[in-house]
C-alpha cells in the first residue's frame, strides 16, 4: 500500500479537495444562497418593525428605529464571494495571533487546524450569516479537542481577550461541526517537512538512503551531490547551516502563506511543503527531488527519453509545484499592505450592513436548555407572528451585543484593523 | 460529497461536489419561491448551503426500531432509502455532566472512523445532525461480538476458527497502525461480527493518532485485562505495541475461553502479568525501572520470563507455532514485542489448519441487540454483570 492510496481515503481528499474551478463555483453558490437569505431576512425584519411600531405595546425601540431609517427601502448590498474571502482571511490571520495568548502558546498544528476549520466552514457558509469573530474562537477550541491538546473550556475562554463566556465559545460548536461535514482530521504539511529535512541532513552526513529507481546512487555520491549544488539565496556557513535556514524559512511559509491561501484545497500536504521548500532554497529543493526521481526537474527536459517513466513524473511534478509555489508566493498578510487594509475596512463597513439578522439565532444552536425552551414555546404559541417578533428581538440583541463588544479591550469586536497597523 | 454517502468513499466524488451543491441550490430556490403555505419552515426557508448538504444526507435514511441504549448513545436500526441497505444509526447522547461541548469520545470516534476504510474496521457511512443531535450511520453488524462466542458454552470452535478471527483482527489493527492511529481499547466486545462472519474493529472512542516524538499521551487507556505492562507502569510515550498486547490477550482468551490475566485492580493486574509472563526487570526490559509507576520486586520474588514451553503447555490448541506468535505478542518489553505487520508475516497463518472460511465460522444470528449494546457503551467501559469489578476510571484530560 503506497502513501498516495492512503491519502486518497482521507476526508481531506474525499471532501475537501477541489479544482480551482470547482472551488470558485462552490463559493459562488454559497454566496448566492446566503445573499438571498440576507435580503429576505432584512426585508422581513423591516416589515416586522413597521407593523410593530404603531402597535399598542408602546415599547420604545431606539435600536431598531435607527436601523430601519438608515436602511429603509435602500437595496441591500451584499458581499461578493471575493469580499467574503478577504473578510474571512482577516480572522484567519487573527487566529494565528490568538494562539500566542496561551501559556504556553498553542502548538502550530492546533492553530493551523483551526484556520483550516474556519476556511472549510466558510466554503458552505457565509460570513454574512455567521460572523467569523464568533466562529473563530470556537474553531480554535474544537481544534484543541481534535488535535489532542485538550484543555477545559473555562481555561480556554479565559485566555481570550475580551473574556467571552465559555457558553459564547461553545455555542456555535455544533454549527461549526456541521459546516465541517463532521470531518475533523486535517493533514498538514509540517510532518512531511520534518521528514524531508531529516533526509537532507542524513545525506549531508553521508548517511543518505538510496533509491532502487536510481541504481548508480551511493550514500557518498549523494553527499558529494548536495555539497556541489548551486549556492543558496542567502549565504550560509555550512551545509547544515544551509539546511537549517531552509527549514526555518519553509516552516514560516507553511505557518502563514499555506494557511491563508487555497493551497490546502488544491494540493496535497507533500506538494505544499515541497513548493514551500522551493521558494526557500530552490537548488536544495531541486536536489532533494533529484535524489528521488533523477533530474533535472524542469518543465521540458532537454533530451527527453520517452521510455523513462520518471521523465513524465518529473514534468508533471514541476508544473504542480510551480503552480502551488506561485500561490504561496503571492501571499502578503493583510496588515502588511496599506491598500489591503483600506479594502478590508471597506468590506467591514459593507458587511455591517448586510449581516443576516437571523444569523445570531442560528449560532446559538446548542444554547442552554432554558432559552431554547423559551424560544420554542414562543414559536409554537402563535406561529409566524411570534417568530418574526423573535427575529426582531434577536436583531436588537445583536445590535446591543455589537455595541457592547465594540469596547476597546475586545480584539474581536474592536476596530477591525488592530493598533499595530495603524501607523502605516 | 456526502450527498451520496457510499460513493463519498470514492475519490472521484470529490470533484463532483460543487455540482451537488449547485443542484441542491436549484431545488432549494424552487421550494423557496412559491411556497407561501409552507408555514413550518417559513422562518428559515431552506438554509445555508451547509444545512442543505446536511439535510440531503439525513434524508437518505429512515430510522427503524430502537435496538439498545447505553451511557453514550442510543442505537437504532436504520435503512438507506435508495439502496434499501440496513444500517445502524447511533445517536450520540448529550452528556449532561460535560459542559465543554461535544464529548471527547464522540470526537475521537468520528474523527478516526472518517479516515479509516477497511474490511476489518467498522464502516462509518455517514454523519448527520438532526434536531441538534449527532447521528452516526454505521455498518450493521448483526453477528454480535467475539465475547458472545467465547462465553457461550453451546458454541464449539477450534484452532482454524481462531485463526480466521485472529487474522481479521490483525489486519484491522495493522490498518489502523498503517494510518498512524492507535485504537487503545481492543477487547472481545469491541470486535463485532458482520452477517457474513467478518470481524470488525469497533469503538474508536479512545483512539488517537501517534504522537510526535517526545510528546506525552495518557496512560489511562485500554480496559484493564487487555492493558499492557508499560501502561500499567504509567508510560506516557508508547506505540502500536499497546494494541498488539491487547491483541495477544484476545488471542489467549479465544484459546482458553476465559480472560487470561484478569486483575481486580491495576496492582493485581501487574502481579498477574508477572505470574504469567515473568517479572519485568532491567535485564529483560531495559529502562523499565524508570517508568513512573514501576514497582520494585524483591529479588527472591522475581519470576523468570516464560519461554516457549510455557506457552505451548498453556495453550495446546494453538500448536507450537501459534504459541510462538502468542508469545511474541505478549513480550514484556514493548520494543521487542512483535508489530502488527510482523505478526501478519508470522508463519502460523500459512501452516495447517487453514483458517475457516467466513461462511463456515460459528455464528450468532440476530444478535443486533448485542451490537447495539457494544455501540452505545462509552469507551473503556466494561459491561455490568459477571465482570463488573473490572470497571475503571478514564482520564480524558491527559496529553
Amino acid at each position: 500500500m503506497i502513501e498516495d492510496d492512503i491519502y486518497r481515503t482521507s476526508s481531506q481528499f474525499r471532501v475537501w479537495s477541489y479544482t480551482e474551478q470547482s472551488l470558485l463555483s462552490l463559493r459562488a453558490t454559497t454566496n448566492v444562497i446566503a445573499s438571498d437569505r440576507v435580503r429576505t431576512a432584512i426585508r422581513r425584519a423591516r416589515e416586522a418593525q413597521q407593523s410593530a411600531t404603531p402597535s399598542a405595546t408602546g415599547t420604545p425601540q431606539p435600536g431598531s428605529d435607527v436601523e430601519s431609517k438608515a436602511s429603509d427601502e435602500k437595496p441591500i448590498d451584499c458581499l461578493t464571494p471575493e469580499e467574503e474571502l478577504v473578510f474571512v482571511r482577516y480572522y484567519c490571520e487573527s487566529l494565528l495571533e490568538l494562539g500566542d495568548e496561551y501559556k504556553p502558546p498553542l502548538p502550530t498544528t492546533v492553530r493551523a487546524t483551526a484556520i483550516q476549520y474556519l476556511r472549510r466552514f466558510y466554503l458552505t457558509n457565509s460570513p454574512m450569516t455567521y460572523h467569523p469573530k464568533k466562529i473563530m474562537a470556537t474553531a480554535l477550541f474544537v481544534a484543541t479537542k481534535t488535535d489532542n491538546y485538550y484543555m477545559s473550556l473555562r481555561s480556554f475562554a479565559e485566555a481570550i481577550p475580551g473574556n467571552p463566556s465559555p457558553d459564547d465559545v461553545v455555542a456555535p460548536e455544533f454549527l461549526l461541526m456541521q459546516g465541517l461535514r463532521f470531518t475533523f482530521d486535517v493533514r498538514h504539511p509540517f510532518r512531511g517537512l520534518e521528514g524531508g529535512i531529516m533526509e537532507l541532513s542524513a545525506i549531508a552526513q553521508g548517511q543518505g538512503q538510496t533509491t532502487p529507481l536510481l541504481p548508480h546512487q551511493t550514500a557518498e555520491s549523494l553527499k558529494q551531490g548536495i555539497l556541489s549544488i548551486a549556492p543558496p539565496p542567502t549565504p550560509s556557513s555550512s551545509i547544515s547551516d544551509r539546511i537549517g535556514r531552509a527549514h526555518n524559512a519553509t516552516r514560516e511559509l507553511l505557518k502563514t502563506a499555506a494557511q491563508m491561501t487555497d493551497v490546502y484545497f488544491l494540493y496535497t500536504p507533500s506538494q505544499i511543503w515541497l513548493s514551500a521548500l522551493l521558494l526557500s532554497d530552490r537548488p536544495l529543493a531541486e536536489y532533494y527531488l533529484e535524489t528521488k526521481l533523477g533530474g533535472p526537474i524542469t518543465s521540458s527536459p532537454a533530451n527527453p527519453d520517452p521510455s523513462n517513466p520518471l521523465n513524465e513524473i518529473r514534468t508533471k511534478l514541476f508544473k504542480v509545484l510551480s503552480d502551488c509555489a506561485a500561490l504561496l508566493q503571492a501571499y502578503t498578510p493583510l496588515s502588511a499592505d496599506a491598500a489591503q487594509i483600506k479594502n478590508l475596512k471597506r468590506i467591514a463597513k459593507k458587511h455591517y450592513k448586510c449581516q443576516n439578522p437571523e444569523g445570531a439565532n442560528m449560532s446559538q444552536k446548542r444554547d442552554s436548555a432554558p432559552s431554547r425552551a423559551v424560544s420554542s414555546a414562543a414559536a409554537t404559541d402563535s406561529g409566524q407572528v411570534t417568530s418574526e417578533s423573535e427575529t426582531e428581538r434577536l436583531a436588537k440583541k445583536r445590535k446591543l451585543e455589537e455595541q457592547k463588544q465594540n469596547g476597546p479591550k475586545d480584539m474581536f469586536g474592536g476596530e477591525l484593523v488592530p493598533d499595530r497597523t495603524k501607523g502605516q | 460529497m456526502a450527498a451520496s454517502p457510499f460513493a463519498s468513499r470514492s475519490p472521484s466524488m470529490t470533484v463532483a461536489s460543487p455540482n451537488t451543491a449547485i443542484r441542491l441550490k436549484a431545488s432549494a430556490a424552487q421550494s423557496g419561491s412559491g411556497s407561501a403555505g409552507d408555514v413550518k419552515t417559513s422562518s428559515q426557508p431552506n438554509g445555508e448551503l451547509t444545512e442543505q448538504l446536511n439535510d440531503s444526507v439525513a434524508q437518505n435514511y429512515d430510522r427503524g426500531k430502537k435496538l439498545g441504549e447505553g451511557t453514550y448513545a442510543v442505537v437504532y436500526q436504520g435503512f438507506r432509502r435508495d439502496t434499501a441497505t440496513t444500517v445502524a444509526i447511533k445517536k450520540i447522547k448529550v452528556n449532561a455532566d460535560y459542559k465543554d461541548g461535544l464529548a471527547m469520545d464522540a470526537i475521537r470516534e468520528v474523527k478516526y472512523l472518517q479516515e479509516l476504510s477497511h474490511p476489518n474496521v467498522i464502516a462509518l457511512h455517514d454523519v448527520f445532525s438532526k434536531h441538534e443531535n449527532l447521528h452516526l450511520v454505521l455498518e450493521f453488524l448483526p453477528g454480535g461480538d467475539l465475547e458472545m462466542l467465547i462465553r457461550d458454552q453451546n458454541v464449539q470452535y477450534g484452532a482454524a476458527d481462531i485463526k480466521a478471527w485472529m487474522g481479521m483482527l490483525a489486519r484491522g489493527v495493522w490498518f489502523c497502525h498503517e494510518n498512524y492511529v492507535l485504537h487503545r481499547d481492543i477487547k472481545p466486545n469491541n470486535l463485532l461480527i458482520a452477517a457474513d462472519g467478518e470481524v470488525k474493529l469497533a469503538d474508536f472512542g479512545l483512539a488517537r493518532s501517534f504522537a510526535d516524538p517526545y510528546l506525552n499521551m495518557t496512560h489511562q487507556v485500554i480496559t484493564r485485562w487487555y492493558r499492557p505492562p508499560e501502561l500499567l507502569y504509567g508510560a506516557r510515550q508508547y506505540s502500536g505495541a499497546v494494541d498488539v498486547w491487547s491483541m495477544g490477550m484476545v488471542f489467549a482468551e479465544l484459546l482458553l475461553r476465559v480472560p487470561f490475566v484478569a486483575g481486580n485492580t491495576d496492582l493485581d493486574q501487574i502481579s498477574k502479568i508477572c505470574e504469567a509472563f515473568g517479572t519485568p526487570t532491567e535485564d529483560n526490559w531495559p529502562g523499565v525501572t524508570k517508568l513512573p509507576y514501576y514497582i520494585e520486586t524483591d529479588s527472591s520474588q522475581i519470576i523468570p520470563t516464560s519461554g516457549r514451553d510455557f506457552f505451548s503447555r498453556q495453550f495446546p490448541t494453538a500448536g507450537p507455532v501459534g504459541a510462538d506468535l502468542l508469545m511474541s505478542m505478549c513480550t514484556l518489553d514493548p520494543r521487542k514485542r512483535i508489530t502488527a505487520v510482523q505478526a501478519l508475516r508470522h508463519k502460523w497463518w500459512t501452516i495447517d489448519p487453514q483458517p475457516t472460511k467466513n461462511e463456515d465460522l460459528p455464528q450468532k444470528r440476530h444478535a443486533e441487540k448485542k451490537m447495539a449494546e457494544d455501540m452505545s457503551r462509552r469507551g473503556g467501559e466494561v459491561n455490568d454483570g459477571p465482570f463488573k469489578n473490572a470497571a475503571r476510571q478514564l482520564d480524558f484530560g491527559g496529553r
